[in-house]
């Protein structure tokens, strides 16, 4: 068990940065997903981490102690590859001996720790199978085996699940949590899919060309995310958008014929004094977003055309457009019944509370009504 | 029904041909290995596809020297045999341990940048071109004529084939695996030694089997730096001649046939390493 401190770390591969001024403080024990698209620098992070590759500039701490000059080896870390990187000329009992031959651990340990280990993840069976006759399931289970075996004070985990089925998706990221609460390490978990890293991390680090956007628990940086790209990133389907410009307290539409948001009398002042240029993107989650036929009020519902339908079992995802060409996909979730018909006009409803209000320019946050 | 039996006879016509016109060249030496000097002399009225009167004398040319043919060559084939033996071995074993090296190099850490290009490049020279200085060379470093000099030359000259070859043998594992063995405490050069260099067996086998026929059976190099003492067998066959009958066709094919059994024996040694692919890859695909 370790915590890490990643101060100011900045990588470059020729022309291009791959890891710009990143600062991460992860405590002891906790759980932390790296979370981005692909090439934005998270698998780069962990091989910093690592120690396979060394940082241009910038310092990883260990409880403290610098670690840029420690050679990978030496730094107590187990490192879980995407491709597991198994040795399939051996057992799986030999893959997961590996490590601990080379620290020159007796027999004996060697297979107390092995059966410990393949106990945990249910391994037993396959042991003495040649790795490369082992499904895919338990070549993971391998690849993790052999780094947990050498007990790691860091645990570091490059997309693990990525090239397994869906059902067994999930059944392992179950077992994962599992196994990171029972042995209480700090681990550090790259990925590009949000469900692994909502439902896995403490604390999730979004990152995108390089540079880390947000460190947070899962639900601030659902809730409160830093930046449009956070805020497009986290949740699926992902959040609706829509440009507006600012006009006297209230929110001119583009989209939608420059129809007016309205904003409520508490919020108003407020606003106007965070709003620093009147360009801004209006957010609200699809799951936020509920959709009804009548037509009716003052004149200011927004309305747009059904395009297609997404029936999911237990929702319904509904994708619609504003009669203006500019306008993005809207989707809205509902209910398992809901059967809209293609072309239906709706009405979109949500609440105020619901909205996120971005400045369009520096795409940060502004206000969370 | 029927164009499809004429394209299977097509297709069989056009195998056994080309397989004719590949083994033939092996079925000529092999025969004329067997063949009495009047069956494969070239003043022979007859053409003899097969031996009529079998016999070993061929054999017996090259091995316990005999006069019937007035011949300036002074030594029986043992010594070359021997030679070439030693020499394409030992060539064999420098061009490799050097070329795994250097294509590792190559593969994972991109040293020397346009090198292996370079390398390949190399080999675009005519040899005769290079041979004369290098000859002045060996000369100068009295290393004509003796084993280590051929070896020498030997692994040099194939140093590019086994360097490249082993580059994309090593390009195909994937570099975590290295990576992994690193994280568990390996070196790098640890992690080469137990975990890549049991994955390129397969690799390592036909690519030395590679280096060893173009060592095995090169002639103008041996020819240029060898003399008396250090002969090999491509350099004692061109001596097989006399100045009565011209080439002696019949102990030159006896050696040929010799001559092919090294190779051979290796190539089977090495087969189930060289069904690339087995041993390839736990890697998700």
């Amino acid at each position: 068990m370790a915590n890490i401190l990643l101060d100011n770390l900045v990588k470059t591969f020729g022309k291009q940065t791959a890891v710009k001024n990143l600062c991460l403080d992860i405590k002891d024990g906790e759980f932390v997903a790296v979370l981005g698209p692909s090439g934005c620098g998270k698998t780069t992070t962990m091989n910093m981490i690592s120690g396979l590759l060394q940082p241009d500039s910038g310092k990883i701490y260990f409880d403290g102690k610098e670690m840029n000059n420690v050679p990978v080896g030496k730094r107590g870390v187990g490192f879980v590859f995407q491709n597991y990187a198994i040795f399939t000329y051996m057992t799986a009992f030999e893959n997961i001996a590996f490590g601990l031959k080379i620290k020159k651990l007796s027999e004996g340990d060697i297979n107390k720790r092995i059966n410990e280990v393949a106990a945990l993840l249910q391994l037993e069976k396959a042991l003495h199978m040649k790795a490369s006759r082992l499904s895919i399931n338990d070549m993971q289970k391998v690849a993790l085996a052999r780094s947990m075996v050498t007990e790691p004070k860091i645990f570091l985990l490059d997309e693990p699940l990525s090239n397994l089925d869906a059902t067994l998706r999930n059944v392992m990221r179950a077992e994962l949590k599992n196994i990171q609460k029972e042995l209480r390490q700090t681990a550090i978990y790259v990925t590009h899919d949000q469900i692994e890293a909502m439902s896995l991390a403490d604390r999730i680090a979004v990152m995108n060309f390089a540079v880390l956007q947000q460190f947070d628990t899962p639900l601030k940086v659902y809730n409160r995310p830093k930046n449009l790209f956070v805020a497009g990133f986290i949740g699926s389907p992902t959040i609706n958008l829509l440009d507006a410009v600012y006009d006297s307290g209230d929110f001119i539409l583009a989209d939608f014929q420059n129809k007016k948001q309205v904003v409520s009398e508490k919020n108003r002042a407020r606003i106007h004094d965070l709003l620093k240029q009147e360009k801004v993107v209006l957010g609200v989650r699809p799951e936020h977003l509920k959709l009804s036929d009548s037509v009716e009020g003052n004149g200011n519902e927004l309305t747009a055309r059904v395009v297609s339908i997404e029936p999911l079992g237990s929702k319904t995802v509904v994708y619609l457009k504003s009669d203006s060409d500019t306008g993005n996909v809207i989707k809205a979730i509902m209910g398992s019944d809901y059967r809209p018909k293609v072309d239906q006009v709706k009405t979109l409803n949500f609440r105020e509370k619901d909205l996120y209000l971005f400045d369009k320019i520096s795409t940060e946050l502004v206000f969370r009504f | 029904m029927k164009s499809n039996m004429i394209k299977k006879i097509l297709k069989y016509v056009l195998i056994i041909f080309v397989a004719a016109l590949f083994f033939f060249p092996i079925y000529w030496m092999a025969t004329m290995a067997f063949k009495p000097f009047p069956e494969w002399t070239a003043a022979g009225e007859k053409l003899y596809w097969f031996p009529e009167q079998p016999t070993l004398d061929n054999f017996r040319e090259i091995f316990v020297r005999r006069t019937d043919f007035k011949t300036d060559i002074s030594s029986t084939a043992t010594g070359p045999i021997i030679n070439s033996l030693i020499i394409s071995s030992l060539g064999t074993l420098m061009a490799m341990v050097l070329g795994i090296m250097a294509g590792y190099g190559i593969s994972r850490y991109k040293a020397g940048g346009q090198l292996p290009f370079f390398l390949l490049q190399l080999r675009m020279f005519p040899p005769a071109a290079v041979l004369i200085p290098v000859m002045i060379m060996w000369a100068f470093l009295r290393m004509v004529d003796t084993w280590y000099g051929l070896a020498i030359i030997y692994g040099v000259v194939t140093l590019p084939f086994s360097t490249w070859l082993m580059k994309t043998f090593f390009d195909d594992i994937p570099s975590e695996l290295d990576e992994a063995a690193i994280v568990d405490g390996c070196s790098s050069f640890g992690a080469f030694l137990k975990v890549v260099l049991p994955l390129t067996k397969g690799g390592i086998a036909s690519t030395a089997l590679f280096v060893f026929i173009l060592n095995w059976s090169d002639f103008l190099i041996a020819f240029i730096l060898t003399d008396r003492k250090w002969g090999t067998i491509p350099v004692y066959i061109n001596k097989l001649q006399s100045a009565t009958v011209g080439q002696l066709y019949g102990p030159k094919a006896a050696l040929g046939l010799l001559a092919a059994i090294p190779p051979i024996v290796f190539g089977i040694m090495i087969q189930k390493y060289l069904v690339r692919g087995l041993t390839f890859g736990a890697i998700k695909k």
